[in-house]
């Protein structure tokens, strides 16, 4: 069955995908003045050492998120 | 305006990692100084700049912020005074820092400044690296569809930077008559808040109307009855303040996109860079984490060996000057109180000048590169286990120089609980001013032997009560983490910036920064504990003084003792009936089952202004220099190995027993790595949570603690 939709945590490393929308508003709100946009490309960089935040690019712009941050991050398929 | 004559104020704003800093400082150079911003603890800085033309302004560097909607107690003062035209770091006019290389990310703050009215000028800073990356900007252009003036410069070569100050010199007469067209155009519910917020509060700026809207329950300018009253606008109104920053964002995305496409050239593709390589080791999953190891221990190693010579020159410098000031001024107290009192106060501040200099610089130098960003990713998740967030490791570090600096630097943590905790927990680290305590007893408690004939055992238990230090720090935050509410959002979101050579102007003015923090600080407070702890020690009730030195030289001369021995027999009755000796006295039943006796009371709650102050305080009630020839002309060690052999020969009065066994010197060890005992910062807590009541929480609660565990050890050990 084909997923209705999936987030950041879902991309394997070195995968890329682009942003499509923001389902926590507090978030959403400090991601977009950060340049964190939707239709933003996404690359998996890598994981944290103990599992809970991952290292991303963002339209080439490196950046930290938390494991809960980046589920709220959906993206296309 | 305020009445006095005001120079006209330019704020410095931009983006973090915009490199804003490093403009500022390029263009005040050292003439800055940092005020305080009552109501949001944040420090700003100001700098005077002249004009070619002659007229001076106050530059006014603002913390760096994404937005005028924030997420941290430093971006909410850039929102707090940009929303109060009366407030006094108000600007006149605003040069706008933009990292060029990210110009589409860096201009959504600028266009919300627009709308404010505000004269700009737009600095694109970072030039140097985009012609590397091959990026072109039609400046011109760019300068047209803003409507305002656009620099190309150079914080680092400091390239164009006269084209920017004559810039920022035909914003004056723009001042207060800017009229542009909107940039964002609110939609019809925004606008009737905006509105509505004019005719009740007198708010003509439609957009800084809405500032009022969006920010009022925590404004800390507002009045209670201005508060309702934005309450009550937005409720009628049914504005919903997180959705509209949302939607102004985009929006705003929107119309400024087009605007740096149109205007600016860049690479297609990055290439894989240096940045990308380095993290592959340092945020490696495995990696990583001992990468951060080696460099904390490159960093105590420098605490330890590096920052030995320095001190040992001030120490000594003082010490000669002490001796010649008492060979050369007369016998009188007002000697006795600049030699003992002031002197010795300066000594106790300028002798870790070196170690906190040396560790800020470290701090800072990977803060630079931009290490630390890689930090807060690296930990956050085992600080969060704590109640904390991957930020706080960054105070926590500092906590191990001054825990006063280090406070102030969890303003970067956005959630008030996690910063709290930060705050609460920091002291727990061992700071500079713990190691000469823990040096003195360890060297008399832990033989010098080598265990399995490789690391030193006194090395061992240094170790462990840094170690003792860490865990008390993390155990406080997760029993705090239970009982501390918040429905703020915690959040990691973090840029990584790029790495880079640190800018050593910058690196120089932050160290210079925190170190003069120190010295104010908590400088003064352990001048005014030094010359208080003098004048106790010196004086006593009526002429107690005088009758115990009087009862020591008949009690020298019925045994029979030597000169040198009746002397310090005399100082000692003489301190026994001081106040300070008194307040030890009525100290002694609290801390008895500790094992302590009167004079470690003394050495207690001298140290409760300042910790450093313990060994000096010994110094004096064991009372060494007067009959052991001259101190001074002995070097360090030998100084230490007198004072710990006194220690050593010390017995209670009542029962004769040694004082310092090995229980209660373990048990003071332990009592000085877990209590409350730095006034300054105390104050500095007060400052940052804005009330007495955490910091008293804090004091009472840490020196329990202590308490406690020493207790535990002196009944383990004995």
């Amino acid at each position: 069955m084909q997923r209705r939709y999936r987030s950041i945590p879902d991309l394997k490393i070195h995968e890329t995908a682009r942003a499509l929308s923001f389902s926590d508003a507090a978030l959403a709100c400090k991601l977009t003045a950060m340049g964190f946009l939707p239709g933003a490309r996404v690359e998996m960089v890598r994981q944290s050492p103990f599992g809970n935040a991952f290292y991303v690019k963002v339209d080439g712009v490196r950046m930290a998120l938390r494991r809960e941050e980046a589920a709220s991050i959906l993206l296309e398929i | 305006m305020s009445g006095s004559q005001r120079l006209p104020r330019i704020g410095v704003i931009g983006n973090p990692n915009s490199g804003k800093s490093t403009v500022f400082n390029h263009l005040t150079g050292l003439r800055q100084k940092t005020g305080n911003f009552p109501g949001v603890t944040v420090d700003i800085k100001e700098g005077n700049l002249r004009l070619p033309g002659g007229a001076e302004v106050t530059l006014v560097d603002f913390p760096g912020t994404y937005s005028l909607y924030p997420t941290s107690s430093d971006e909410k003062l850039v929102s707090a005074v940009l929303s109060d035209q009366k407030n006094e770091f108000f600007p006149d006019a605003v040069v706008y820092i933009a990292d060029v290389n990210h110009l589409e990310k860096h201009l959504l703050l600028l266009t919300q400044l627009l709308d404010l009215q505000l004269p700009l000028v737009l600095a694109l800073n970072m030039a140097d690296t985009a012609e590397e990356l091959g990026i072109k900007v039609n400046v011109s252009r760019l300068s047209e569809k803003l409507g305002i003036p656009v620099v190309f410069v150079s914080g680092r070569t400091g390239d164009n930077m006269s084209r920017l100050v004559s810039e920022i010199e035909k914003l004056i007469p723009a001042i207060g008559n800017i009229s542009r067209k909107a940039f964002f155009e609110m939609d019809a519910a925004e606008k009737q808040v905006a509105e509505a917020v004019r005719l009740n509060l007198g708010e003509n700026n439609p957009y800084r109307a809405l500032q009022l809207a969006h920010h009022f329950e925590w404004l800390p300018f507002l009045h209670d009855s201005d508060r309702a009253t934005l309450a009550t606008i937005v409720q009628t109104k049914n504005f919903v303040s997180l959705r509209a920053q949302v939607e102004e964002t985009l929006a705003r995305y929107d119309l400024f996109t087009p605007i740096v496409e149109d205007s600016i050239q860049q690479p297609q593709q990055f290439p894989d860079t240096p940045t990308d390589r380095i993290d592959a080791v340092l945020t490696h999953r495995i990696g990583g984490p001992f990468v951060f190891i080696a460099v904390m221990l490159v960093i105590f190693q420098a605490i330890f060996d590096w920052s030995a010579y320095p001190m040992d020159w001030i120490d000594n410098g003082f010490a000669e000057l002490n001796t010649w000031l008492q060979q050369t001024l007369p016998n009188h107290w007002t000697t006795e109180l600049l030699t003992d009192g002031i002197l010795a106060g300066l000594a106790g501040i300028l002798v870790f000048v070196p170690q906190i200099t040396l560790l800020f610089l470290l701090i800072t130098i990977l803060e630079e590169v931009g290490y630390m960003a890689r930090v807060v990713f690296l930990f956050d998740r085992i600080m969060r286990r704590f109640g904390m967030n991957g930020r706080s490791v960054v105070a926590l570090i500092g906590g191990s120089a001054c825990a006063v600096p280090a406070i102030m630097s969890s303003r970067t943590i956005g959630n008030w609980k996690e910063r709290l905790i930060t705050v609460l927990v920091t002291p727990f680290i061992s700071c500079s001013a713990r190691i000469p305590v823990y040096l003195v007893l360890i060297g008399m408690a832990v033989p010098r032997v080598r265990i399995g004939g490789i690391i030193g055992a006194q090395t061992l238990v240094f170790g462990a009560m840094y170690a003792l230090g860490v865990a008390a720090a993390l155990f406080a935050g997760w029993t705090l983490k239970r009982y501390l509410k918040t429905r703020e959002p915690s959040f990691l979101a973090i840029e990584l910036p790029v790495y880079r050579m640190p800018d050593w102007k910058n690196v120089g003015l932050t160290v210079w920064e925190k170190v003069s923090a120190f010295i104010i600080g908590a400088g003064k407070i352990i001048l005014i504990v030094s010359i208080a702890l003098w004048a106790l020690s010196r004086f006593g009730p009526g002429d107690a003084i005088e009758r115990a030195a009087t009862e020591a030289k008949q009690e020298a001369a019925a045994s029979g003792l030597s000169e040198a021995e009746t002397e310090d027999l005399t100082a000692q009755k003489k301190l026994e009936a001081s106040w300070a000796g008194q307040m030890g006295k009525a100290f002694e039943p609290v801390i008895r089952p500790l094992g302590y006796d009167w004079k470690i009371g003394i050495g207690l709650l001298t140290s409760f202004a300042a910790r450093e102050v313990f060994t000096g305080t010994l110094a004096i009630l064991y009372n060494m220099g007067s009959s052991e020839a001259d101190i001074n002309d002995r070097s360090e060690n030998e100084a230490k190995a007198t004072l710990r052999e006194k220690m050593q020969r010390e017995t209670f009065s009542d029962t004769g027993q040694p004082v310092y066994t090995f229980a209660t010197t373990l048990s003071l060890l332990v009592f000085y790595a877990l209590a409350m005992q730095c006034m300054s910062t105390l104050a500095v807590v007060r400052r940052e949570t804005g009330s007495w009541k955490w910091a008293l929480w804090q004091f009472l609660s840490m020196t329990g603690l202590a308490w406690l565990a020493a207790w535990l050890v002196q009944i383990i050990f004995a």
